[in-house]
């Protein structure tokens, strides 16, 4: 099984989470030993995965359960304005809190960029399709072949493998 | 007895003789070849047919030949089973005249999208007679089939035609498309075809197949709109091409969207050709690894030469351009690099001194999508017909034929046809020194 730089974009995440079938696994593992860029891609998700893995597993203060058990008429504002205070005394969940917020901003940065890596690939067939289809507006243009330049492109634009087709002239 | 006999033979010779004249006066009767073309265009609306047709076109720097099992039902019913080469065979479209369905069954997907049967529009076949010179080339059989064989030449520099039209149904039997630079780039023929059939409606109803995955690939919107509709719409500057190969006319414009990338698409045709324009904000979109490095108006731009359709890709403030056509290499280049060049607002100043008009008419004439030459057209031919400058904008684009127009001026066609081909001598890209043509 082969994929195309598309595909393995979609999969990188499944593939590094070991949620793949082994010949979808297969051909990530294929994939990513020829393209640069996926690499990349590969090793930007896996630091990002490693760090929200890496935070630490902190028991909750003793406050904390205080709050959780108080009784719902004590009113919200008290438990909560006690988080600052549990913070400072805590700089372990306060250096997480500011990791996750980190985290949560750099994903439209890594989303925009593999959105641009992904518009690049199916730029040209997308617009090729668009094209084809237009065309049929043309009268005298041959629709069986539209058919094949559009139908290649769907399936390109769906993340499959590009038709070879074509013999030497 | 011997006589009888005699005579019996004179008369079946006599017979045969008479039958032969009376045929080969049938095969001699002239058709006009624009009436042969018109044939040609009704025929889809007319005829019912279902055969095997055979396409031979470039890919890329090779040739690929694709069989197809090819059914129409008037007026626009169409359905395709392809059967080689191996990588297509199977491959299935069913265009009900609104929806074609695509159905590939090697991976049990369906793409729902547009039609691929557009209609015929009055401004098509104006624009195809206005582009392009029809001459007849006699007659020929085509598997059994006498066929009228017709050629179709652009006025200007581009892609011919060849048409072998069936004489008894206007069918095209067999076409050639010749790049002068290329050569033949696309041959079709029926190698088997059926008329007169009575297709069930069935046959052109796409029943989607147990687990199939479905897709909805409508990805431009339907309708269209002028640039300055465009610009509104998207919040991006949307480029006009100044000037592009005689002929070709804005045909319309709309937005296209594919996941998060959001395009202005344009298109300009000259009735028997496209070249589209796709823009782009260049942040959404890389540069693809395809085709080759090119410089258009010296910035740095991709060439991909897919065989039958090229496209060109280049980065202009920021955008990304796009154009696809079935063009010359270098006219595909030349249009582009007018493009490129930026010069909108001087060209606005240059034009308006020429034609005596204010800068905001060109401009908005602009918006409306015409190219420079077509602005002065407009304007010049407004000024000197006495039309207003919407009715003379349809006119230039080919929504209204001359003999139209002549009809409501209460002129003459010959005279309003004199008048046009004197502006078009005047406002040609190679009287104006600020232009040059594409070739």
């Amino acid at each position: 099984m082969t994929i195309n730089h598309h595909r393995a974009g979609q999969l990188l995440s499944a593939y590094l989470d070991g949620e793949l079938l082994p010949r979808e696994g297969a051909a990530v593992q294929e994939h990513l030993m020829e393209c640069s860029s996926c690499r990349e891609e590969y090793e930007r998700l896996r630091i990002t995965k490693g760090l929200l893995g890496a935070l630490p597993v902190a028991d909750p203060p003793a406050e904390f359960w205080t709050a959780v058990r108080a009784p719902r008429s004590e009113g919200a504002g008290p438990r909560f304005s006690r988080w600052p205070s549990v913070l400072l005394r805590r700089p372990v969940w306060a250096a997480a809190a500011a990791l996750v917020i980190l985290l949560l901003a750099l994903i439209p940065f890594v989303k925009g960029t593999v959105d641009r890596l992904h518009a690049a690939e199916i730029g040209v067939d997308l617009y090729v399709r668009e094209h084809a289809l237009e065309m049929s507006t043309e009268p005298l243009t041959d629709r069986a072949y539209l058919g094949v330049v559009a139908g290649d492109a769907d399936l390109v634009l769906a993340g499959e493998q590009a038709r070879r087709g074509g013999a030497e002239k | 007895m011997t006589g009888r006999v005699l005579v019996r033979g004179a008369g079946a010779v006599l017979f045969v003789l008479a039958a032969g004249a009376l045929n080969a006066g049938a095969q001699l009767l002239p058709v006009p070849p624009s009436r042969i073309l018109q044939m040609a265009l009704e025929a889809p609306r007319l005829v019912d047919y279902e055969g095997t047709k055979v396409i031979t076109v470039l890919r890329g720097d090779r040739t690929e030949t694709i069989t197809v099992a090819e059914a129409h039902k008037r007026p626009e019913r169409m359905r395709l089973e392809y059967v080689s080469p191996e990588d297509l065979a199977g491959r299935l479209i069913v265009d009900d005249g609104a929806t074609a369905w695509h159905y590939e069954p090697r991976l049990n997907m369906a793409f729902e999208g547009p039609t691929l049967g557009g209609q015929l529009l009055s401004r098509d076949r104006t624009l195809l007679l206005r582009n392009y010179g029809v001459t007849d080339l006699g007659v020929e059989d085509v598997i059994g089939r006498q066929a009228y064989v017709i050629a179709l030449v652009p006025h200007h520099p581009g892609v011919q035609r060849r048409l072998w039209v069936d004489r008894a149904t206007g069918t095209i039997l067999r076409s050639e498309e010749l790049d002068p630079s290329r050569g033949v780039i696309l041959s079709a023929y029926f190698s088997r075809v059926s008329f007169s059939l009575n297709l069930p409606e069935a046959y052109f109803e796409f029943r989607m197949p147990a687990g199939a995955r479905a897709f909805r690939m409508f990805t431009t919107e339907a309708g269209t709109m002028s640039p300055a509709a465009l610009q509104r719409r998207v919040g991006f500057p949307v480029l006009i091409p100044p000037v592009l190969p005689e002929g070709y006319t804005f045909r319309g414009g709309a937005v296209s969207r594919f996941g998060s990338l959001t395009s202005v698409y344009l298109r300009y045709s000259n009735g028997g050709n496209l070249i589209s324009f796709f823009e782009a904000p260049a942040g959404s979109i890389g540069w693809p690894s395809a085709g080759r490095a090119i410089a258009v108006g010296g910035r740095p731009a991709r060439f991909v030469d897919l065989g039958y359709f090229r496209v060109l890709i280049w980065e202009q403030g920021r955008l990304r351009v796009t154009a696809v056509g079935t063009v010359p290499t270098e006219t595909m280049v030349t249009a582009a690099g007018q493009i490129a060049a930026g010069r909108e607002q001087a060209l606005v100043q240059d034009v308006s001194r020429q034609i005596e008009s204010d800068p905001a008419t060109v401009q908005r004439l602009r918006g409306e999508g015409l190219t420079f030459p077509e602005v002065a057209r407009t304007v010049t031919l407004a000024h000197r017909l006495g039309t207003d400058l919407g009715t003379t904008i349809r006119f230039v684009r080919g929504s209204l034929s001359a003999s139209d127009l002549a009809g409501r001026l209460g002129m003459p066609q010959e005279m309003l046809q004199q008048t046009v081909q004197q502006t078009a001598r005047e406002t040609s890209t190679s009287s104006s020194p600020f232009l040059s043509s594409p070739r």
